[in-house]
């Protein structure tokens, strides 16, 4: 049977209304199995389906029927003190329990209390059942609310010695147990039992992250065995896809447009999106264009679901209307801020009407309503949460009637709409260009890549297809740096026109000296026209202005790429050229990556056959000679297992290198030149010799001290590559190691 | 991205967990000199505070130097000195090779995953001297 065939006993969704969770869920029921005694908190921001992962956990051990018991407690309002919450704890465990032995989940869904169950319906070998429920019923009558809860979380541990099962304890919404009597108790119930020998209860704690990650103290031994599990929000296609179906499967008209905004605005929040769903299904109205969407939005925020939703979230900080009100207000004066506030200067704002405003705040910050640091406090970053809070100041605190706070939130939704669509689509154009970037390693492309007008003159009018069979014919040819790293220096925008910036450091020429280290300094400008030459300087000056900020260090070598998405005027084009700038447009860079990749592949381009690499002795420098082999392997189509034994090869040459050489200008300096069969790998030092130079074998077999490190060296060199040799040099030592395409016939 | 690859093997830090009363350390991309000496470290601490079982995971470990596998045989000294017991997991073919070729096989046992050698570790200790 496989996992979605299982009966839903505590899931509350169906398959084709939620998303897949199940790799989760799989990893909870795995860490139940193989981890007794060990405990662990399930993680992930508000409304990711945190709480169905866990009853879908439930589900599946149930119906799996294993030696795990699953038990799900989900804290509410209603046993927030310490005596409701033991009672409703005991009662469920004892609940779930008995279904489990039985086979019976409908005990669960009948929602029976365990006390009203007869104890003579036991079977025999559920005794200590019995008497489990007996000894709860006598703590009940000692009114000691601390005795209750231990002998109310003890339960599980109970069931495991008396009952040798191993239940899983799930629970959920642990931000509602705040008080200090239930903390101390929850972490001795946590604490595996003595000797570890035998089983123990796993719990798994879930709930608002801030709070439930001060669950367990660090200083303890709890938090050290403490295992995480994270859940990410489902990536876009999938939330596009739960969109789909959601819509279909409640009869909503959608189209890809909508369904992509949805995914933005909603930033892929599952609750979001079954509450907007749920709106237009019930008004029975369509979701096929911006306006059909921000209009079920807006009413969603002011009156709906999700309105809803935030008002009991801000209420549950708040103890009467009066804080309820407060809290509004600084939530709202923080978003209108849009950079953090100090604290002090925002505690002053709101004191007249506070009477513990430092509390207050700090409840917020529990909550996950806005960010509160030592010294500022920042807004939530959920953009619903914001237009939720704007709405409602409008309508609460200034006055606004409802109708127009919603006009207003109206009006900002649709004009947001656009310029978010086009974030989304610049974005994966950014993307793409790091990308691209990133690959940079010496490779050889075609010069007309980086040349608009260059590109334009000898390939327009020409087709995709056709224009890659003619680049790789293409003689002129532009030599690509090594990329180290990338990075965003920002965006800008105005009317018409979008930019982002980049900087990428990297070297020329396979050797890393500083002079060969190069800048790209790279900008992409999104415009409908061809970029003119007055936008061209200022967007230079922004470059180099962004340089500067993030104190990125200028190089000897500095070469200006601008990619724009339709090209340049003729006078841009001009200046470019004058200042030896590279150009290209959108399409000449899907081409390069169509290129870049074909070349990893091994088209018919192939690596240039000499490559020099010279590496500082410092560090793990002994990581990039090995890296470089790799790649040059690769292209040369060696097996992976080669290409394993080749790195560890050469890392064993550069530690020789580095060890024995006294190099004085400290580097290792290799050259990696290839055949039509062979590999043929030199590192060279200058300095006293390292290995051995006449040829003698290496020294024998290590006996494990560490003194005789070397000679493993040179024994899993000789072992690895299939040829092996020292050489003398005037002011040095050589190894030229020989790896085989396939092994020369040994006979 | 090559770039970042090798940024993320240089800063790599050694990973160890507790298991009941064993222990897993996990080396890292890369077994050297540093991670050899930190997984030493690491060893002569546990085996101070009382833990006996030890579990080398090599899951992540992509590249192993002589020095590392050096320090590695000598940990392995230590352990059954202080008799102790421990075990090599998750080995790729290519490192399993290597330390086939240095002779360390014959010093520690190695099983296939992590599971299995703290299962084996674990049997071990209950078995009769």
């Amino acid at each position: 049977m496989s996992n979605s065939e299982h009966t839903r006993i505590l899931s509350r969704l169906p398959e084709t209304e939620s998303v897949d969770r199940e790799s989760v869920v799989s990893r909870v029921c795995e860490f139940a199995k193989s981890n007794p005694g060990t405990n662990a908190l399930l993680l992930g921001g508000a409304r990711v389906g945190k709480s169905e992962i866990l009853r879908r956990t439930f589900d599946r051990l149930f119906n799996e029927r294993g030696d795990v018991v699953p038990f799900y407690y989900a804290a509410n309002h209603t046993c927030i003190d310490l005596t409701g919450f033991a009672r409703d704890f005991f009662s469920q465990f004892v609940t779930q329990l008995l279904a489990f032995k039985h086979n019976d989940a409908k005990l669960i869904s009948n929602d029976a209390e365990a006390f009203s169950i007869p104890a003579r319906s036991l079977p025999d070998d559920c005794a200590w059942i019995r008497s489990l429920m007996d000894s709860f019923a006598q703590a009940t009558k000692l009114q000691d609310p601390i005795g209750l809860l231990r002998c109310a979380l003890s339960a599980p541990e109970i069931s495991t010695l008396r009952g040798k099962l191993v239940p899983l304890v799930l629970i959920d919404n642990c931000h509602l147990l705040g008080e200090s009597g239930f903390h101390s108790e929850l972490l001795r119930a946590l604490r595996p039992a003595t000797p570890a020998t035998i089983p123990s209860p796993v719990f798994v704690l879930c709930g608002l992250r801030r709070a439930v990650v001060e669950l367990i103290p660090p200083e303890t031994e709890l938090f050290d065995r403490l295992e995480t599990i994270e859940v990410e929000k489902v990536d876009v296609q999938l939330y596009e896809a739960f969109i789909g179906r959601l819509s279909d499967s409640r009869g909503v008209e959608t189209n890809d447009s909508t369904i992509e905004l949805i995914t933005q605005q909603l930033d892929r929040d599952l609750f979001y999106g079954r509450a907007i769903i749920e709106a237009a299904a019930s008004r029975d109205v369509a979701l096929k264009s911006f306006m059909d969407f921000q209009r079920i939005y807006t009413s969603e925020i002011l009156a709906g679901r999700i309105g809803r939703y935030f008002d009991a979230l801000v209420r549950e900080t708040a103890s009467d209307r009066q804080s309820a009100r407060v809290a509004l207000n600084a939530l709202a004066l923080i978003e209108e801020a849009g950079s953090p506030l100090p604290i002090d200067a925002l505690v002053e704002r709101v004191s007249e009407h506070a009477v513990a405003p430092y509390e207050l705040l700090s409840k917020l910050h529990s909550r996950e309503l806005l960010t509160a640091g030592y010294g500022f406090v920042s807004a939530s970053t959920d953009r619903v949460f914001s237009d939720y809070i704007r709405a409602k100041y409008r309508s609460e605190i200034a006055g606004a009637s409802q109708p127009i706070a919603g006009n207003e939130l109206l009006g900002e939704k649709l004009k947001d709409s656009y310029r978010m669509m086009m974030t989304r689509y610049n974005r994966a154009i950014e993307l793409q260009v790091v990308e691209i970037v990133s690959r940079f390693d010496f490779q050889s492309v075609p010069s007309s890549l980086f040349d608009s007008v260059s590109f334009d003159k000898r390939y327009r009018g020409l087709g995709r297809v056709q224009v890659r069979r003619a680049l790789t014919e293409e003689q002129e040819r532009v030599r690509l740096p090594q990329t180290v790293v990338v990075h965003d220096l920002g965006a800008g925008e105005r009317l018409g026109l979008s930019f982002r910036l980049f900087a990428a450091k990297g070297f020329e020429g396979g050797i890393y000296t500083d002079a060969n280290e190069v800048l790209w300094l790279i900008g992409l400008i999104n415009s409908k026209e061809p970029l003119d030459v007055d936008t061209l300087v200022e967007i230079d000056q922004h470059l180099e202005a962004a340089v500067r900020r993030q104190t990125i260090l200028f190089t000897s070598r500095v070469l200006r790429w601008y990619i724009s998405k339709e090209g340049f005027s003729a006078v841009a084009s001009d200046r470019l050229s004058s200042l030896d700038s590279y150009s290209s447009t959108y399409a000449q860079l899907d081409l390069l990556q169509d290129y870049l990749t074909s070349l990893a592949l091994g088209g018919d381009a192939r690596p240039a056959s000499e490559f020099e690499l010279v590496i500082p002795i410092d560090g793990d420098a002994e990581l990039i000679a090995a890296r470089t082999a790799e790649q040059i392997a690769r292209t040369a189509d060696f097996d992976q297992d080669s290409i394993n034994q080749i790195k560890t090869a050469l890392i064993e040459a550069c530690i020789n290198a580095a060890e024995h050489g006294e190099s004085p200008d400290k580097k290792i300096h290799q050259r990696f030149a290839i055949d039509d069969n062979r590999l043929i790998i030199t590192v060279s030092n200058k300095g006293k010799s390292f290995g051995r130079a006449n040829g003698q074998s290496p020294p024998s077999v290590p006996t494990g001290s560490k003194k005789d490190k070397r000679g493993r060296g040179l024994q899993i060199i000789r072992a690895l590559m299939d040829e092996v040799e020292f050489e003398r040099t005037d002011d040095g030592t050589r190894l030229v190691m020989t790896k085989y395409l396939k092994r020369p016939d040994v006979n | 991205m090559s770039a970042r690859w090798r940024i993320q093997m240089s800063v790599a830090e050694l990973r160890a967990r507790l298991v009941e009363d064993a222990a897993v350390i996990y080396p890292g991309p890369y077994l050297n000199q540093l991670r050899g000496e930190s997984i030493e470290s690491q060893c002569q601490e546990l085996l101070a505070s009382g833990v006996r079982r030890i579990v080398v995971n090599f899951q992540d470990t992509e590249l192993i130097n002589s020095i590392g596998i050096s320090i590695l045989l000598g940990v392995i000294e230590s352990v059954n000195e202080s008799e102790g017991a421990l075990m090599l997991s998750n080995l790729s073919s290519s490192n399993r090779e290597l330390f086939e070729m240095l002779g360390l096989l014959s010093h520690v046992e190695v099983e296939e995953t992590e599971e299995i050698a703290l299962l084996k570790l674990a049997e071990a200790g209950r078995a009769p001297m």
